[in-house]
């Protein structure tokens, strides 16, 4: 495999950990810094703060549709290849959202309209909040349970956290909002993440053999494990975004963020770790 | 691959059973075409399908109390001070059916000479299922195909929200249809099959859940009460008609939208009371047994016409329109075919050996089918179910690439010995993988945030046909590849 010049045995774990442990602290700050400024570590969308998200096909510029829906509390209108707009209105009354969707259906009748309302949005925001700290506790007992020992265990979950806390800063940078499909995003890196950090801590405590034949073995299989989800991520990203399937790109999104810094994470922080770790027992 | 390889490797179990399942999987998808038009029998959810979605809030909650006085009566004060239907639902829980502030109810509750304990809003699972059966009942009525109807019940037992899903509706025609209530009349038969209008729904003032009467009797039934002037008519055709004289040659029907669906006499003792003053609390029995409840529980929705027990408010609604829906579908079939040709490049890239990475994109596909085979019994696919499918290809491949690692180790096919101990350690680290990621869905797979839960159980059981059945099947198979 020729597409990553990286040599796993190349670097002390110190210098292996240095990077990472860097954007790591970058990225608490960045999420601090948006919990202490909005009361929320990663801007919420629709989903959790409440309102109107409208997706619709119109030649109408911006401008245009902003001066259409003057009377509403619109956002922001979004724009995207092949004349989709999105726009986005803050909480409303009823009486509003009807008059606003009889409007919305009488221009255009092939818009998608979707409303939360503020208070909905709240259970909505708790209860994600709920699944995302269950699975990581989750998460960290089956990892546990499999490894049985402190260290190796450790360095796994703690490479997830690094993952979720990296790529949620990300989002906040690329502008991508929490949502209930980023959520779950969010939740699949969980299990993305541990997938080749457990392969490592496998192969390097179970198998016989040197250490570096190990770590470059598990480097290569793990590389190639990566490359293959992001390939099928990336063609997913790809087309959502030519297709403006805003779901499924939000979602591709956040998978790409996840699994790109997944992969300096398992083979710069885990493997930094695992290293030490079998060095320090005098392992060979 | 020769003959006699692919006979060697059907005979393995594992790789049977992945063609049973696959062939069955495929059967149950049944793609064909009707009208010239491809279809198939994969149930799709709003946003690939043209529909409308409405959360509703119920404007109610249930409350834990404690009080030193006995229930009853602490009941009676209570419903003295609230303007709202309470039902006792456990011992110490209460459901009030109208929506007050916690801190509004907490000293109520004081006044009462009580304590509130618990405070959520939402209903009982059983009023929950009531309101779940009357919309079911009028989306019947209306013939609304494809409606579905769940109420959202988290972990305490108590619902929040109720969700409604109706394809091919318009956001409007769906209010409408929730929100319109049928029309609700009382008849007293005159002569032969002739009968007289003696009074509509709209002056029932409340309706009562199934109950005994009088309490301790096997007999079911519902007690319902009549406004004033209602109770007023209620008497003049009572005595106008001849019932009150003559009960039982003249029945009492009850109407709703044209269909009687409740008729008997009026009791000996209520007709003599009729005949001196008009009477407001009214009870109708259905008879004993499970039958009678079963009737006490239709006519209770019957009684309130289509209205809701509880008063519910949307908190959330959203439409597709059909145009935007089969593009969608369209974009979600380009989004898969994209991604399986782009894992098979990475996967061609780093073998660039037919015989293996045929197998592994042959299995990878086999495990999609397999999925979408039983989610056609299961789960209707939306955009994040899509997504969810891509995901479950990309861990697919993943594993695989485990498995085939692990084997080949230091490029040589092992003796049996060592590739039966190559296969269990890959086959462990599969294990704990998708333990990881099982227990991370289960989260979003037993909550009801809407949308997600297909995504979740999507995962979940891509995860679970991966591990228990195709990956043990490949590795079955590149064993009987590789080997010379």
């Amino acid at each position: 495999m020729g597409l990553i010049a990286y040599d796993v045995n190349k670097y002390t774990p110190r210098q292996m950990m240095m990077i990472p442990m860097v954007i790591l602290i970058l990225s608490l700050a960045i999420l601090g810094y948006n919990m202490a400024t909005t009361g929320m570590p990663v801007r919420p969308g629709i989903d959790f703060s409440g309102g109107t998200a409208v997706t619709l096909f119109t030649t109408d510029t911006p401008g245009q549709l902003e001066q259409k829906f003057q009377g509403y509390p619109l956002l922001s209108v979004g724009e995207g290849v092949n004349n989709g707009k999105y726009l986005k209105f803050g909480p409303m009354d009823d009486a509003s959202l009807q008059a606003l969707a009889a409007l919305i259906n009488a221009e255009y009748p092939d818009a998608k309209i979707d409303q939360i309302g503020a208070s909905f949005g709240k259970t909505l925001q708790e209860q994600a909040l709920l699944a995302l700290i269950i699975s990581f506790i989750g998460m960290a007992i089956v990892v546990f349970l499999a490894f049985r020992t402190l260290v190796p265990a450790v360095a796994v979950i703690f490479c997830a956290f690094t993952d979720i806390a990296m790529t949620a800063a990300g989002m906040g940078l690329v502008g991508i909002e929490l949502s209930l499909p980023t959520v779950a995003a969010l939740l699949m890196l969980i299990g993305y993440s541990v997938d080749s950090d457990i392969l490592l801590t496998m192969r390097v405590l179970k198998r016989q053999g040197k250490l570096e034949e190990k770590l470059s073995g598990a480097f290569q299989t793990g590389i190639i494990m990566t490359t293959t989800t992001l390939a099928a991520v990336a063609a997913m990203w790809i087309i959502a975004f030519v297709g403006q399937i805003t779901v499924i790109w939000e979602i591709a999104t956040v998978l790409l963020i996840g699994l790109v810094l997944d992969m300096m994470n398992t083979w710069l922080t885990n493997a930094g770790i695992i290293k030490w770790y079998v060095l320090k027992r005098g392992g060979k | 691959m020769s003959d006699s390889k692919l006979v060697a490797c059907l005979k393995h179990w594992q790789v049977a059973l992945m063609i049973l399942l696959l062939v069955a999987s495929a059967i149950a998808i049944g793609p064909r075409f009707e009208d010239g038009k491809f279809t198939t029998n994969l149930q799709y959810g709003l946003d690939l399908q043209e529909g409308t979605w409405l959360q509703m809030e119920f404007k109610a909650e249930v409350v834990g109390f404690e009080t030193d006085r006995s229930v009853e009566d602490f009941v009676a004060d209570l419903q003295k001070q609230l303007d709202a239907e309470i039902y006792l639902i456990d011992e110490n829980k209460l459901e009030i059916r109208s929506y007050y502030p916690e801190e509004t109810l907490r000293t109520i509750f004081s006044a009462a000479g009580g304590r509130l304990t618990s405070y959520e809003q939402g209903v009982s699972r059983d009023t929950a299922d009531d309101v779940k059966r009357i919309l079911e009942n009028k989306l019947n009525a209306l013939g609304t195909k494809d409606a579905r109807v769940n109420p959202l019940t988290g972990i305490s037992g108590v619902s929040h929200y109720i969700r409604v899903e109706l394809a091919g509706v318009s956001l409007s025609q769906a209010k409408e249809i929730v929100g319109t209530q049928g029309k609700f009349e009382i008849r007293i038969h005159t002569t032969g099959n002739q009968t007289e209008h003696v009074l509509y729904g709209d002056t029932i003032t409340t309706v009562g859940v199934p109950s005994h009467e009088p309490p301790g009797s096997p007999v079911w039934g519902v007690s319902f009460t009549l406004s004033d002037e209602g109770a007023r008519k209620f008497q003049e055709g009572a005595i106008a008609t001849g019932a009150v004289s003559a009960p039982d040659a003249h029945y009492l029907d009850m109407v709703l939208d044209g269909n009687v669906v409740y008729s008997a006499p009026l009791s000996g003792d209520l007709a003599a009371k009729l005949a001196v003053e008009p009477i407001r609390q009214l009870y109708a029995s259905t008879g004993t047994g499970a039958a009678g409840l079963e009737a006490a529980k239709n006519l209770e929705i019957h009684l309130r016409a289509g209205a809701l027990p509880v008063d519910v408010t949307v908190a959330g609604s959203g439409y597709v329109p059909a145009a935007l829906s089969d593009y969608f579908r369209m974009m979600c079939v380009i989004a898969f075919v994209a991604a399986a040709i782009a894992v098979g490049v990475v996967i061609y890239y780093r073998y660039r050996e037919p015989s293996i990475v045929f197998p592994m994109i042959g299995t990878n596909l086999t495990e999609i089918v397999i999925l979408l085979g039983i989610a056609t019994l299961i789960q209707q696919l939306d955009l994040a179910a899509i997504a969810a499918l891509i995901a479950v290809m990309g861990t697919g491949i993943d594993q695989l690439v485990i498995i085939t690692d692990e084997i080949l180790h230091e490029g040589k096919v092992p003796s049996p010995t060592l590739y039966k101990k190559r296969l269990a350690r890959a086959l462990g680290i599969i294990l704990v993988s998708a333990f990881t990621v099982i227990i991370a869905m289960i989260p979003l797979a037993l909550m009801d945030l809407s949308s997600l839960r297909g995504f979740a159980l999507i995962t979940i059981i891509g995860v679970v046909i991966g591990v228990a059945i195709t990956r043990p099947a490949y590795g079955e198979i590149i064993k009987e590849i590789l080997s010379k």
